[in-house]
Parts: C-alpha cells; sequence; structure tokens
C-alpha cells in the first residue's frame, strides 16, 4: 500500500490494516434477571452502536426463557424486561462502528 | 483530536483509536463432550416421525473479559447456535447447537476480547499498543490478532411457525380409541429468514449471533369409543364403558444459523422432542368389565412462541486466525 497502516503478526505475515473494517466494544455486562440497566457511551457520539444478546441459562430448566429488550438511543443503551414478562440472565456486548 | 492516536481505513472510518477498545483474538475454544439426540421423537414409530435432530457440543476457554464468540462451521449445510454462554471464575462455557445427530465436523468456536483483556503472549515485547488517557487501559495491542469483520448487519427473527407443515400443529378430536397417528411434519428445514450479505460463503466465513427465540409446538389427538356388554330393545345398552386416549407430539426450538453464499439464514432446530400416549377405560359395572389406564411419556412446556425479537449477526473470515 501506498499509504496507511499496517499492522503484522510476529511471523511477518499482515495481521490488520487501514484496508480493514471492524467493530470496536463499548461494554460487555450481565443484566440480572428481571433487571434494567441504561448506560450511556458518549465516547461513541456519532458512531453506530449494536448490542448483541446472550441468553445465560438454557431450557428445558426453564422454557420461558425472555430474553430482556435492547434499544439504543443516540449513545444510550437500555436494556429492559420485556413488558409484562419475567426477564432472564442475559450478557450483553455493545459494539460500535464509525458511522 | 488534541492529542492521542487515531487510525482511520481507506473509507475514512475510525478502526483504532485510543477512546474505545479493539476485540483481539485469543484462541479457539476447547471443544469437550457432546450430546446428540432427536432424530426422532422417543418412543414413537409411525408417520412423521422424523426430526432434525440436534448436536450440543460443549466447549470452553479461560480469559478475563467476556468473549465474542464467533462459530466456524465445519459443515455448512448444518444450523448452528450458541445457545448458553456462561462463566465460572475465568473459565467461559459454551453450548453450541447443530442440526443433525452426526457428531463429526464440529464447528470451531473463534473467541475475542477486548484489549485491555487480552493474555500477553510471552516473549513478544515488540509491537504497537494503544492505551486511553489514563494511561493505563489497553485499547489496541498488535500482539493479539484484531478482529477485522466482512459483514453483518441485523438478523430477523425466524418464522414465528418453526414447523415444516403449513399451519401449527393443533388439538383434534373424533378419532378412534388409541389412534396414534402423526399428521404433521415438526422438522424445520424449510423455515428461515434469509439475509443477503456478500460476506456469506462456505469456505471460510465465520459469525457471531446468539440464538434468543425459542418455541414449542404439540400435536394432540384424542381418541373415544364406547363399549357395552349388551343392547336389548326397550332397554337400551347396558354396562357401557367409555374409553379415551390421547396421543402427543411435542418439539421445543431453539433459533438457530446457516451461511450459505450470499445469504445468512435465520431458523429453527429442534432442541428436545417428546411423545406422550395415554388411555383409559372406565368401569363396566356390575356385569361390565373393570377399569383402567395406561400412559407413557409427558409434555413438560407450554406452546408457544417467544423471543421473537432481531439480532445483530456479525460475519468474518477464520482463515485470518488460523
Amino acid at each position: 500500500m501506498a499509504y496507511g497502516l499496517s499492522v503484522f503478526k510476529t511471523n511477518g505475515s499482515l495481521g490488520f490494516s487501514t484496508a480493514d473494517i471492524t467493530w470496536q466494544t463499548l461494554d460487555q455486562f450481565t443484566v440480572a434477571a428481571n433487571a434494567s440497566v441504561s448506560n450511556t457511551y458518549n465516547e461513541a457520539s456519532g458512531m453506530t452502536i449494536i448490542a448483541q444478546r446472550q441468553l445465560v441459562n438454557v431450557p428445558p430448566n426453564s422454557q420461558e426463557d425472555y430474553v430482556p429488550n435492547v434499544t439504543i438511543s443516540g449513545t444510550t443503551v437500555n436494556v429492559a424486561p420485556q413488558s409484562g414478562l419475567s426477564s432472564s440472565q442475559c450478557i450483553v456486548h455493545v459494539l460500535a462502528q464509525d458511522a | 483530536m488534541a492529542y492521542g492516536f487515531e487510525a482511520k481505513n481507506d473509507n475514512g472510518k475510525v478502526i483504532i483509536n485510543d477512546t474505545i477498545e479493539n476485540l483481539h483474538f485469543i484462541g479457539k475454544a476447547t471443544r469437550g463432550s457432546n450430546n446428540a439426540a432427536y432424530g426422532d421423537f422417543p418412543g414413537y414409530g409411525g408417520s412423521n416421525d422424523a426430526l432434525d435432530g440436534r448436536v450440543i457440543h460443549y466447549y470452553t476457554i479461560t480469559c478475563s473479559g467476556t468473549p465474542v464468540a464467533f462459530i466456524k462451521p465445519a459443515d455448512y449445510s448444518r444450523w448452528h447456535g450458541i445457545i448458553k454462554q456462561s462463566v465460572s471464575g475465568t473459565t467461559w462455557s459454551f453450548d453450541v447447537m447443530v442440526s443433525g445427530t452426526s457428531t463429526s465436523n464440529p464447528p470451531d468456536i473463534y473467541c475475542f476480547v477486548n484489549a485491555d483483556d487480552i493474555p500477553v503472549p510471552s516473549g513478544e515485547t515488540y509491537g504497537m499498543q494503544v492505551f486511553k488517557s489514563n494511561g493505563s487501559t489497553k485499547t489496541f495491542d498488535s500482539r493479539r490478532q484484531p478482529l477485522a469483520i466482512t459483514g453483518g448487519g441485523t438478523a430477523s427473527a425466524p418464522p414465528s411457525d418453526p414447523t415444516n407443515s403449513s399451519g401449527l400443529p393443533g388439538v383434534s378430536s373424533g378419532h378412534s380409541w388409541n389412534y396414534s397417528s402423526n399428521d404433521h411434519d415438526f422438522r424445520s428445514s424449510n423455515r428461515y429468514t434469509a439475509h443477503s450479505d456478500s460476506a456469506a460463503n462456505t469456505s471460510n466465513a465465520m459469525f457471531a449471533c446468539s440464538s434468543l427465540a425459542q418455541a414449542v409446538y404439540k400435536r394432540q389427538q384424542h381418541g373415544y369409543k364406547e363399549s357395552c356388554s349388551g343392547c336389548f330393545p326397550f332397554i337400551g345398552c347396558i354396562n357401557c364403558q367409555d374409553h379415551h386416549s390421547t396421543a402427543a407430539w411435542w418439539v421445543m426450538y431453539r433459533q438457530a444459523f446457516r451461511l450459505r453464499s450470499g445469504n445468512f439464514d435465520s431458523g429453527w432446530t429442534g432442541y428436545a422432542a417428546g411423545y406422550s400416549f395415554s388411555s383409559s377405560f372406565e368401569s363396566g359395572g356390575w356385569f361390565g368389565g373393570g377399569g383402567g389406564s395406561y400412559s407413557t411419556g409427558s409434555m413438560p412446556y407450554t406452546a408457544k412462541t417467544i423471543n421473537l425479537q432481531s439480532n445483530a449477526f456479525i460475519i468474518a473470515d477464520s482463515s485470518r486466525y488460523n
């Protein structure tokens, strides 16, 4: 490449460069059952934010394993139980990408 | 910015900076045991007995931070989903569901953690690190391969009806006593939502997207007959007995995903299944036969579909991390 940044592995092969695209990680947290969380990430202003959810429990011990809702407004990520339902413990990964 | 470090890619988008951590590859999770089941309804051998089957592969990896796990299928024709992620101390466990009953070709699980939690490789004292303004929190470390993605987006929920047969299974009455013949195809190979993505391929693509949606459906058939020891003019039937039977087939599904060339599919795979049957007949009275009952199996769930929600998915090239 004529310009930019290349990062090489120890074996000399290219590992990462400014030709790549990535998601950076803003946060990871575990939301307790039936809990609500609201976090604001000012450092991600102007970026696209996504949140991945992963259930901790698994059926068949509890079939009604409701995942909490996630809403993203600007740089604020809100996690809350689905309306009228008990939510299960859930891992949330919050990722950001330059928009 | 007035100071610090920022790298933008060829499209002018920030990919490294001193405020947000990059994800770095820390290794593949170690595969342990597996559990294969439900290629058909247990305890039943009649029509529509076949199910998709599933194998649960169990993986672990030890690390600080919470890993983002990517599934690299070994058999891209099968459906995959992480149905559980838990931690004990710093050891993370993943339950990975794969459609089918063959335990061969298990997927690889590639794990990434934020830069500040990566294990520092011994003996590697060179490279590039980027820290936050506090001088201690790493946002980038070239000694562990950073995550580069090739595709992704928002994966819609799969169709609410997970069964191949049209219409949801239901309850029917009017069958003969002890009738038990399943008329519903509970397999779900045709039930998915496709997402076009040029990064999806069947050679080296891997994806991160967890299984959220769950469903349970049941087909139930009620049978009945009446038998009497005798029927006479002007008197009617005497010593009559009612006979009842109930046959039920149920499947519990979990959301699963499939990579095809140019598509990322959000669908279903059967996680558990069962067949139950009960039969009873009342006493015929003084001169009739005695009563009795028989039952086997049970349905531990309530029929419904839950968590029909979209979820972010990411596709990356696994060959960069081998």
